[in-house]
């Protein structure tokens, strides 16, 4: 990781004479900047393109005169993407979002080709040349509302959805699960994969399988309103995951968190207009200027766990509770994290074990 | 025995949408006309269901509006194969990039949006029916229909003299054209028909299944229905057979990995697939397993004049 970074910022600072060298005009403040965002799906009211979109119209609501978005949506294949982005580069747009880890390894490419622009990816994985990237550390989240499943859970065994086996997905099903195990040691989780990012009828049927297990506390990645409903319709409770589904189910979701990308846009963009803007990488989690906010509870959590999850997030927040701290160990039961040490970013990004308790397996 | 049972439930549940969407296109393939594009009719039958059902709260009227959208598909796709003579192939697989599509271009404002029905409604108001109600509350209507129209298809194609007509029609349209039957009226027919089995197979997953619209909701069942009619030797009863089995692989795919079975998921996945290939393998060993099995003028376009 230290490595990583070092050559994060070597590419940072090769970046920034590049510019300086090349004498390109500083964008001023008084003309309008224009912000282009590329989205892979449609933008609907729940789910990731959603989180996208409230990003830059909080962007547009911030800079109503300075700053001007043209905004893509449905742009799938590769090659439209980098077509697009390319012809908004062109157009002028000095400041370019990506929206998907599926676009990062197009911006990687085009980035130091439009040195006129500047690219961000949201879920990228590095910052590259004229490239920043930002993501959410969906593990603090996911932590937080497993304390909420471990309280509430009558079984012992939670249950959850998941789409593919990425790092993303098991540092967030793992978390959830020792979230659950700091407040009731016994929980198990059981895991199902779909293998399938979009299967609403799967996704049923998976949340059906597990309850039929004995699972009494549904959640998953990426979460989606038809798994919440079916636990609902099972009689179970859900937990959202990276979307509050609570208008779909009200309180049978004991608790959610949700993505806020517009600290993102608007550093970039602020730095754009300041004309200081870096390629950094941004890896954040709840608190101020994080990229995830906790968001509906149930009104059927007792007093006593609203509390706990209070102090937990603010616990979390201060950076004195670190989810993935020693010690841990995995379904094996070998010890995977000393006690007194914590895993570091690069580990919990690159993660592929579960944690204890995990009744499941990664397919190899 | 009350978690096998289901067990078989949650199998017949997830074969539900395949049994309506191969028993379709069985008929359409049975007249000689080989429609690939189930997967677009199933998005539109589903997306057209899920819209008036939002909108009405009445089961009954997504069927119908499923069905009709899914049989006008079904008749554009019959203008191009059957009057105009284009590749089959080409015309389905032009169908059902059209159906995903469209149907994600109509669905855009109800993404995300669910339906939240009673039980009643959810049923067409069936469950309220004194003494019959409680079998609809156990199992759902459409299944029941699904069962009536899979008995009525069979008896048609092997009792009645109109089956053996559409047989006819799909083994040899010149022969059939030849001794006067209108070989034209009855492929549009079929192929209509299938449409809107699809649109019902479409309109189960959207309103009964999931009771939400998302795009990409078929997720590749209309092809899964395609295979299965191959599985089935173009036969109804190995059709409902071949469902349940694939619906079922679904279900033991999931409860597999929860109960920890060591089966790779991936290859129960696979394995509606990997059985439509091994039987094709079977029937293509010997001409008169392959003669009795597929109609001979399957995905041929007509020669005969219009």
């Amino acid at each position: 990781m230290t490595d990583h970074t070092r050559r994060r910022l070597l590419g940072g600072i090769a970046a920034a004479s590049l510019w300086s060298g090349m004498g390109f005009p500083v964008v001023r403040a008084q003309e309008t900047l224009k912000v282009g965002v590329i989205h892979m799906g449609a933008i609907s009211n729940t789910g990731w393109e959603y989180y996208q979109a409230e990003a830059w119209r909080a962007l547009q609501a911030k800079y109503p005169n300075q700053v001007e978005v043209t905004v893509l949506e449905n742009v799938a294949d590769i090659q439209s993407v980098e077509r697009q982005f390319r012809q908004l580069a062109v157009q002028g747009h000095k400041l370019l979002f990506g929206t998907t880890f599926s676009q990062y390894a197009s911006l990687r490419k085009l980035a130091p080709q439009l040195p006129q622009s500047h690219f961000e990816c949201c879920a990228g994985i590095e910052a590259g040349r004229n490239l920043g990237v930002f993501e959410a550390r969906h593990y603090e989240g996911a932590y937080l509302t497993g304390i909420a499943a471990g309280r509430m859970t009558k079984s012992g065994v939670l249950g959850w959805v998941g789409a593919f086996p990425v790092p993303q997905v098991i540092y967030s099903l793992n978390a959830f699960l020792l979230g659950a195990q700091s407040v009731n040691p016994d929980v198990v989780l059981k895991l199902v994969w779909v293998n399938a990012w979009v299967d609403p009828a799967k996704e049923r049927d998976a949340v059906s399988t597990l309850v039929s297990q004995g699972a009494d506390v549904i959640s998953g990645s990426p979460n989606t309103p038809v798994q919440s409903e079916a636990a609902r319709s099972a009689g179970v409770w859900s937990i959202g995951n990276t979307g509050d589904f609570s208008e779909f189910v009200q309180e049978t979701q004991l608790a959610s968190f949700e993505l806020d990308w517009s600290p993102a846009h608007i550093e970039a963009t602020q730095a754009v207009l300041d004309g200081n803007w870096e390629p950094v990488g941004r890896w954040r989690g709840i608190g101020d200027g994080g990229f995830i906010r906790m968001a509906t509870r149930s009104p059927a959590l007792p007093a006593s766990v609203n509390t706990e999850l209070d102090a937990a997030e603010a616990a979390i927040i201060a950076g004195e509770l670190k989810p993935f701290a020693g010690p841990i160990r995995d379904q094996s039961g070998k010890e995977r994290v000393a006690p007194g040490t914590e895993l570091s970013d690069g580990d919990i990004n690159s993660m592929t074990w579960l944690v204890e308790g995990v009744q499941g397996r990664v397919p190899t | 025995m009350t978690e096998l049972l289901a067990l078989m439930l949650a199998a017949v549940v997830a074969g539900t949408p395949l049994l309506y969407a191969a028993l379709g296109e069985l008929i359409t393939e049975r007249s000689g006309i080989l429609n690939l594009g189930v997967e677009g009719m199933m998005v539109i039958g589903a997306i057209a269901g899920f819209a008036a059902v939002y909108v009405t709260g009445n089961l009954w009227l997504g069927v119908l509006a499923a069905g009709l959208s899914g049989g006008v598909l079904a008749l554009a796709f019959g203008v191009l194969a059957i009057s105009l003579r284009v590749n089959h192939v080409a015309a389905g697989l032009a169908l059902t990039i059209f159906g995903i599509s469209l149907g994600a271009y109509v669905g855009k404002p109800l993404v995300g949006q669910s339906l939240s029905l009673t039980e009643a409604q959810l049923s067409g108001g069936l469950t309220n029916v004194p003494l019959v109600g409680p079998l609809f509350s156990a199992v759902h209507p459409l299944i029941w229909l699904s069962w009536l129209l899979f008995a009525g298809l069979w008896f048609f194609t092997t009792r009645t003299r109109a089956g053996l007509v559409l047989r006819a029609v799909g083994e040899s349209t010149t022969s059939a054209d030849a001794i006067g039957y209108p070989v034209m009226r009855i492929q549009y027919l079929a192929t209509g028909f299938g449409g809107v089995m699809a649109g019902i197979a479409g309109v189960f997953i959207s309103v009964v299944y999931t009771s939400i619209w998302t795009e990409g909701i078929i997720a590749g069942r209309g092809w899964i229905a395609v295979a299965l009619v191959i599985f089935a030797t173009w036969r109804p009863g190995r059709c409902l057979v071949g469902a349940y089995l694939f619906g079922g692989m679904t279900i033991a795919e999931l409860l597999g990995q929860v109960m920890d079975l060591g089966i790779p998921t991936e290859f129960l996945s696979a394995t509606p697939y990997l059985a439509t290939v091994i039987v094709l393998v079977l029937i293509s060993r010997k001409d008169s397993t392959m003669r009795l099995s597929v109609p001979a003028s399957l995905g041929k376009s007509l020669d005969i004049k219009g």
